[in-house]
């Protein structure tokens, strides 16, 4: 027989009190197919879209290579993406997460190609990488109080100056065959592997997040880090492991992204940063709408793909994707706002 | 007598390249090893510079390419003897212009805008520098033949894209015997592109009546999240596509995989003889040919025109560094890893010393 935690037991206390408090003030609880459409709406448009679509170029919309391929190359907007749900979670923005993403590539490929170091060590080596620049940013954002914006803004930049740094300003071409293997030419149902580790991770981080003690106090820290603090929270600690966790998982991204083209180059993964922000806040509105969640965020970055997958079918100049990306980032905040009464955002 | 004007107009537009023979031939032509022709008159160089001293202003530092220009550059005044600046840039336009301020203030006599600094983007600062005496002159920016240097530059020395996109063109006819069906990929808002892009359709639709070709912008910004992607798909919609062309062969790291994971047996054949690029061909079998130009000879060059500039002599307005053909059998002349300046011999270095009469 366990003892129960008092600080578990204070924060579900917490939590109902919270939960009573926004039913005083929220209009009355949506019905049961209302909650369900809300959850489910994002699969919905996606199924539509894809039928949409289909109804002009059915003979790649409706082809499982077209999925198979798309699931595959996108492992690494998945895994960035869930970077940056961790952090948001606890209420702090990581802006670095691409840049993190570039270093780990860039690391990754100067420690096998020019160094000579075997891949397996050559990862966890990037991991640590990771782990540091998180340090890094908790410490500057937890014991200075500088808004996790600024912080990560800064890193990031003083990120990409190492990269051009450690890489010479060029590209490195030649990472061993063995991660191009791991990551895009082994395949399981027609779908590069790499998908299935993005699958993986959003899986891991979806347990956390709602089966287990930690995921809820990562939680409602990130509702409120007073109130979490008063209960006996550690909030800085909180803070500080989802920010750690963030950069790691960015590296991790950055290893897939390496795997993904054998290479590594200085700035293309910047690139990366608007669509992962785009998919992290639009998968806030689905499964479990108004969180930021792992499951949401594998399910837009793969609506906001297929919108991609089928816009190039379809022949659509290569501008048309920025409108797709960006408005789909706007009015994926203007929905979860919606979601959550149209309070401010912290 | 008007059927032969016409005639003769047809031919000098399209010269004796309309067919696998010609095409073989072209490229053959660019596949053995660069020689060195004199693109004017030679000069006493030193006498000419004694007294005079070039800055240069790169698109950016950050990139080898300029780097090794920049270089060339360098060496070619070391040679000469004469006082020359590589200013450093991270491809800001505030960077540009507090370069050429610098230039002017410090009496520098010539400003050359290397590798793709737009100097449309500093315009006004180009114009003050003329009026302070400084003449400004771009290198490795326009096409030698179908792009003019606007009337406000000095003088600029241009490079023959044209000949670069029939090259990658004529590779593709031949290794398909006239069945091309290619990709073709290139960021518009640069410079170059239209000259690229223009050759390679151009000469497909000109010489191969079964070859067919697709164009796909792709800006330089979205080459990741966006390159991949639409040559992805692209190979998923035409499975037979057989060659893909990125008009600059940087563009080729997110296409390799693209090729893979579509399960595709395209090949690609670019431009610009970038080192990792030639080092996957080297390790891998999807790069099949890539045109390549000495950038240490294009520095040289470029410093040849300007000083022809600056002494009076008569202009020279297209770069002498010839194209070259890289493939499998001769990569390995480029290095392990590649460089910008392996692989094309140095027969230039003794041909601008012979120029400049510097022995």
């Amino acid at each position: 027989m366990t003892t129960p935690d008092p600080t578990e037991a204070r924060i579900a206390a917490l939590e109902a009190k919270i939960a009573r408090l926004e039913g005083a003030v929220a209009p009355r609880p949506a019905p049961d197919w209302k909650h369900g459409a809300e959850r489910f709406g994002l699969v919905g448009a996606w199924v539509l879209m894809i039928l949409i679509l289909g109804a002009f170029r059915p003979d790649q919309m409706f082809a499982w290579n077209s999925y198979a391929t798309m699931l595959g190359s996108n492992a690494m907007v998945v895994v960035l993406t869930l970077a940056l749900i961790v952090p948001l979670t606890t209420g702090d923005f990581d802006l670095s997460v691409a840049s993190v993403m570039g270093l780990s590539s860039m690391t990754l490929a100067v420690l096998n190609v020019q160094m000579g170091i075997p891949i397996v060590p050559a990862i966890l080596v990037v991991l640590v990488v990771g782990a540091i620049v998180g340090a890094v940013n908790a410490f500057f954002i937890l014991y200075f109080g500088v808004a996790s914006l600024i912080v990560t803004l800064g890193t990031g930049y003083f990120i990409n100056g190492v990269i051009l740094w450690i890489s010479n300003s060029g590209t490195i071409a030649g990472v061993s065959m063995d991660l191009v293997r791991a990551v895009i030419l082994t395949r399981l149902f027609g779908i590069p592997i790499g998908f299935y580790y993005a699958l993986i991770l959003a899986l891991v981080l979806w347990y956390v997040f709602q089966h287990t003690a930690l995921g809820r106090r990562l939680l409602f820290v990130g509702r409120g880090r007073e109130v979490a603090r008063l209960s006996g929270v550690n909030v800085t600690r909180m803070r500080t492991g989802a920010l750690i966790a963030s950069s790691v998982i960015a590296a991790f991204a950055g290893v897939l992204y390496t795997g993904m083209r054998g290479a590594a180059d200085p700035s293309s993964a910047l690139a990366f940063l608007l669509p992962a922000f785009a998919a992290a806040f639009l998968g806030s509105t689905a499964i479990y709408p108004g969180r930021f969640n792992a499951l949401g965020s594998v399910v837009a970055v793969y609506f906001l793909s297929t919108g991609i997958m089928g816009l190039n079918f379809l022949g659509v100049s290569s501008f048309v994707q920025n409108l797709f990306y960006g408005g789909g980032l706007v009015i994926a905040v203007a929905i979860s706002q919606l979601i959550r009464g149209r309070r401010p955002m912290d | 007598m008007k059927y032969s004007a016409a005639l003769a107009a047809l031919l000098a537009a399209s010269p004796a390249l309309a067919d696998l023979d010609a095409a073989r031939a072209l490229v053959e032509q660019y596949s053995a090893l660069p020689t060195f022709e004199a693109p004017g008159a030679p000069f006493d160089a030193r006498a000419c510079m004694a007294d005079k001293k070039m800055f240069v202003i790169p698109l950016t530092n950050a990139n080898p390419f300029n780097a090794a220009i920049s270089q060339g550059f360098v060496d070619a005044a070391e040679m000469v003897g004469f006082e020359l600046r590589d200013w450093e840039t991270q491809m800001d336009p505030a960077g540009w212009i507090q370069g050429i301020n610098t230039a002017v203030a410090e009496g520098y006599d010539l400003i050359d805008l290397q590798g793709g600094l737009p100097p449309e983007f500093v315009q006004p600062q180009v114009m003050e520098a003329q009026a302070a005496g400084v003449k400004v002159t771009a290198t490795h920016n326009w096409d030698a033949t179908t792009q003019e240097t606007p009337a406000f530059m000095d003088g600029a020395a241009n490079t023959d894209y044209v000949t670069i996109g029939q090259i990658i063109a004529a590779w593709a006819m031949v290794q398909t015997d006239g069945q091309v069906n290619a990709l073709v990929l290139g960021p518009d808002e640069i410079t170059p592109t239209a000259p690229l892009r223009d050759a390679i359709i151009g000469y497909l639709e000109a010489n191969c009546p079964d070859c067919q070709t697709r164009y796909i912008n792709v800006p330089v910004n979205d080459w990741a999240t966006q390159g991949q992607p639409a040559v992805q798909n692209a190979l998923l919609q035409d499975p037979s596509i057989n060659y893909v062309l990125p008009v600059y062969d940087s563009m080729s790291q997110f296409i390799v995989p693209a090729i893979q994971i579509a399960g595709s047996n395209a090949k690609i054949v670019s431009y610009n003889g970038t080192p990792f690029v030639l080092d996957m061909m080297r390790d891998g079998d999807i790069v099949e040919m890539n045109v390549g130009e000495s950038l240490g000879w294009v520095g040289m060059a470029g410093t040849d025109a300007n000083m022809r500039l600056l002494c009076g002599l008569e202009p020279v307005t297209k770069l002498n560094t010839p194209a070259f053909v890289f493939t499998d059998e001769n990569v390995a002349t480029a290095g392990t890893p590649a460089t910008f300046n392996d692989g094309y011999g140095d027969v230039h270095v003794q041909g601008f010393r012979d120029l400049w009469q510097l022995d």
